[in-house]
């Protein structure tokens, strides 16, 4: 079985054996074990991206395949599996930030006033150009919890709309203005000034 | 203003572009944006200024690799090793079942072995059966049995938890079970007593039912109810008007009890009166000269002994009866050996069944007659034509009531071989069910539940045990021709499996006793082992969830 790749996660459906998923949902631990270890790696790196730190990163990754075990019996064998492992690590992570109310509820008020801006684009075309993944990644560490939330579920595990509204628990329609919010605030980060980074034309 | 100028008035916002990038606009407008973007230059800039920066993005989240972190990866083996231990524990408490098993309810059937020239000199039986090398081990017996208890009632807690509310009652349940069997004072309505050494003195008298629990049980006073008596000894020397139930080392009633006197022990002497039924499951059973039955008397033992008197009639299945006493009623007897002495009297018919003549002394009175005897022929060692007639016939039945039940259960009989395919879990889990449900059942039968529920759960036992070696012949079956998911292909081979089995089996009856027991309960353990985990997952498959093994980081 060939590990998920994350980020295109339509495609590699054909490659995760199906057959370890029946057998893992009859309690074949040696099933179980082989899922883990295709599909562990990905998780983590999820849950790194998602979470602040290291340590609750692991226990997020553990943490989620625990719940999977209990939950492979809801997974529905038409969709891809990493899809719906996506969204059971994407639930638990917001839960686990919700409970240490690092979310910030005032995100949502501040989501209809969003305004319509034309930015400059070859500012911003300047400000990619000399940024670094490793940069990127600095930057992503320092957005608040839903932006970066938004973000991972989006560019990393190439969730659909649909399902990062349901995961964070937002309408639908909302969910491109805290994906565009969560850019704006990974330019300034990546400014590293207090002004917007890519300031509005108009 | 020309279209690569274009001012903010007429770009298109950023929203809207980012919105046509990740295809969430509808048809109509996507058309407007793309045909926009072809006129402006300004919006297409920055169109792929935002598909660079979404590219960055993802190229960011992912290109850090990352290695699994060392207790992520070891999490699987962590699990697996933990895994382990609990299979050794269930193992080990297994195997020192199979010794209070032994000893308990194997051995008054052993010494029928001994005629195979297995006997109780050879070293390997004397250290390991005679129970010279665990002599100092008897005391952990009962606390193995109540481990054992525990064991089956925290699986059964497990298997039926969709009924229970997140475990919550399951632990009251095994809560309840554990105070029940520790602390009787508060778990029983009736009076109850424990210690080293527990007693009704000569001078008390109990109104109502009393559960005594110690290592040496004397009961000198009166008892006007029923006794409940678990330890090492326990002795009546007082009155009690109600039934004695003994599980016990030894039981002597030197007293009288009035009503029955039922016991699980190891030697029961009656040197007193007990004025109904004594029914007995022992090593020795003695009814001493100045010993009274009001009634009948049933034995499963070893050896009985009557010197006293009886008033109802003996049924016994034992090794060796010996009747000395008075019988005022019939005899019948299924065993090796009887002996009648010459002061015995016995007023009803005796009929024996066993392998040798019954010895009738001269004087002893036989009022109906003779002793109607029927050789009995324990075994065919020999592999002779009728042994062989009757393997026939036990294989042919066997795969008759194989192929009901894969017919009736196709899917059960797949998923059982395929649980079976798991030999170690199997036989740790087979071995389980096999010695502590009797137990469990033997305990429910006079402790919590009563009669009905210990019965049926035999019951369900043997059909288990029955079914077990189907299972086994299923497996057999399949490893020689492979996997099927047909219907009569699983039948096929399981019958071919309990061909090769009937074979096996004869093969191995002629090598000793000893090989062909071992050999018969490995069949049957792994079997049991198999129907169960099958259950197990059935039951977790329809409760909607899977138990996480215990996991540690």
């Amino acid at each position: 079985m060939e590990a998920p790749k994350p980020g295109r996660m339509s495609s590699p459906g054909a490659a995760e054996s199906t057959e370890a998923i029946t057998r893992a949902k009859t309690g074949d631990p040696e099933a179980w074990g082989e899922l883990y270890r295709v599909f562990a790696p990905a998780i983590f790196r999820f849950c790194r991206r998602a979470l602040p730190t290291r340590e609750d990163a692991e226990d997020a990754t553990m943490e989620v395949f625990m719940k999977v075990r209990d939950k492979l019996n809801q997974y529905d064998s038409s969709r891809p599996f990493s899809s719906w492992l996506y969204k059971v690590a994407a639930n638990h992570c917001w839960d686990l930030l919700r409970r240490r109310k690092i979310r910030q509820d005032k995100e949502t008020e501040d989501l209809d006033t969003l305004p319509l801006e034309h930015p400059d684009a070859n500012q911003l075309e300047q400000l990619i150009e000399k940024r670094t993944s490793e940069e990127v990644r600095k930057a992503l560490d320092k957005l608040p919890a839903r932006a970066r939330m938004a973000l991972v579920l989006r560019y990393y595990s190439d969730m659909s709309y649909d399902e990062i509204a349901d995961s964070l628990g937002v309408r639908r329609a909302f969910v491109g203005v805290v994906l565009l919010r969560a850019r704006h605030e990974l330019r300034q980060a990546l400014e590293g000034s207090g002004a917007l980074a890519v300031g509005g034309a108009g | 203003m020309t279209p690569s100028q274009g001012t903010a008035q007429n770009h298109l916002d950023e929203m809207t572009l980012l919105l046509f990038l990740e295809r969430q606009l509808d048809r109509e407008r996507a058309a407007e944006v793309s045909s926009h973007m072809q006129e402006c230059g300004d919006c297409t800039t920055l169109f792929r200024a935002l598909d660079r920066e979404s590219r960055l993005l993802t190229r960011a989240m992912l290109e850090e690799e990352e290695s699994l972190p060392a207790r992520l990866a070891s999490f699987q083996q962590k699990a697996k090793r933990s895994m382990q231990w609990i299979w050794m524990v269930t193992f080990g408490l297994a195997a020192t079942g199979v010794y209070a098993i032994y000893t308990s309810y194997v051995e008054p059937v052993q010494n029928r072995l001994q005629d195979a020239g297995f006997g109780g000199t050879n070293l390997l039986g004397l250290l390991v059966f005679q129970g010279a090398f665990w002599k100092g081990w008897q005391s952990m017996l009962s606390l193995v049995e109540i481990l054992a208890f525990l064991v089956v009632g925290v699986s059964a807690a497990l298997l039926f938890r969709r009924w229970f509310r997140r475990g919550t009652l399951a632990a009251l349940l095994v809560t309840g079970m554990c105070g029940a069997l520790m602390i009787p004072v508060n778990a029983a309505a009736f009076e109850s007593r424990k210690g080293e050494t527990v007693e009704v003195s000569k001078d008390e008298s109990i109104k109502g039912d009393i559960l005594l629990t110690g290592n040496r049980i004397v009961v000198d006073g009166n008892v006007d109810g029923d006794v409940y008596a678990f330890g090492q000894d326990v002795e009546v020397n007082g009155h009690i008007t109600g039934d004695l139930i003994s599980g016990s080392q030894t039981t002597r009633v030197n007293g009288t009890v009035d009503g029955n006197v039922r016991g699980f022990v190891n030697t029961v002497t009656v040197a007193g009166n007990v004025g109904r039924n004594l029914m007995a499951w022992a090593q020795v059973v003695n009814v001493d000269s100045k010993g009274k039955v009001g009634r009948s008397l049933t034995s499963f033992c070893q050896s009985l002994g009557v010197d006293g008197q009886v008033g109802g009639d003996v049924v016994s299945f034992n090794q060796s009866t010996r009747i000395a006493g008075t019988i005022d009623g019939g005899l019948n007897a299924r065993g090796e050996l009887l002996t009648i002495k010459s002061k015995a009297r016995i007023t009803g018919p005796v009929k024996f069944e066993g392998e040798k003549e019954p010895r009738v002394e001269e004087g002893a009175v036989l009022t109906a007659g003779p002793v109607s005897f029927t050789k009995h022929m324990p075994n065919h060692r020999e592999g002779g034509k009728g042994y062989l007639f009757f393997r026939l016939l036990w294989t042919c039945s066997f795969i008759l009531y194989g192929m009901v039940l894969t017919l009736l259960m196709p899917r059960f009989a797949g998923d059982c071989v395929s649980s079976a395919e798991n030999a170690g879990p199997s036989l740790g889990i087979g071995l389980l069910i096999l010695l502590s449900t009797p137990i469990a059942a033997g305990l429910a039968c006079f402790t919590f539940v009563g009669l009905p529920l210990g019965i049926l759960t035999l019951v369900l036992w043997l059909v288990l045990l029955f079914s077990a070696q189907i299972v086994f012949g299923s497996l057999l079956g399949r490893w020689i021709l492979g996997p099927t998911e047909d219907t009569w292909g699983r039948v096929g081979r399981m019958a071919l499996g309990m061909a090769i089995l009937g074979v096996a089996v004869i093969i191995v009856h002629q090598t000793n006793h000893w090989i062909e027991f071992f050999f018969k309960m490995a069949l049957m353990i792994w079997g049991i082992g198999a129907i169960s985990l099958t259950i197990y997952k059935r039951l977790q498959r329809s409760s909607g969830a899977i138990v996480a093994p215990p996991m540690v980081a």
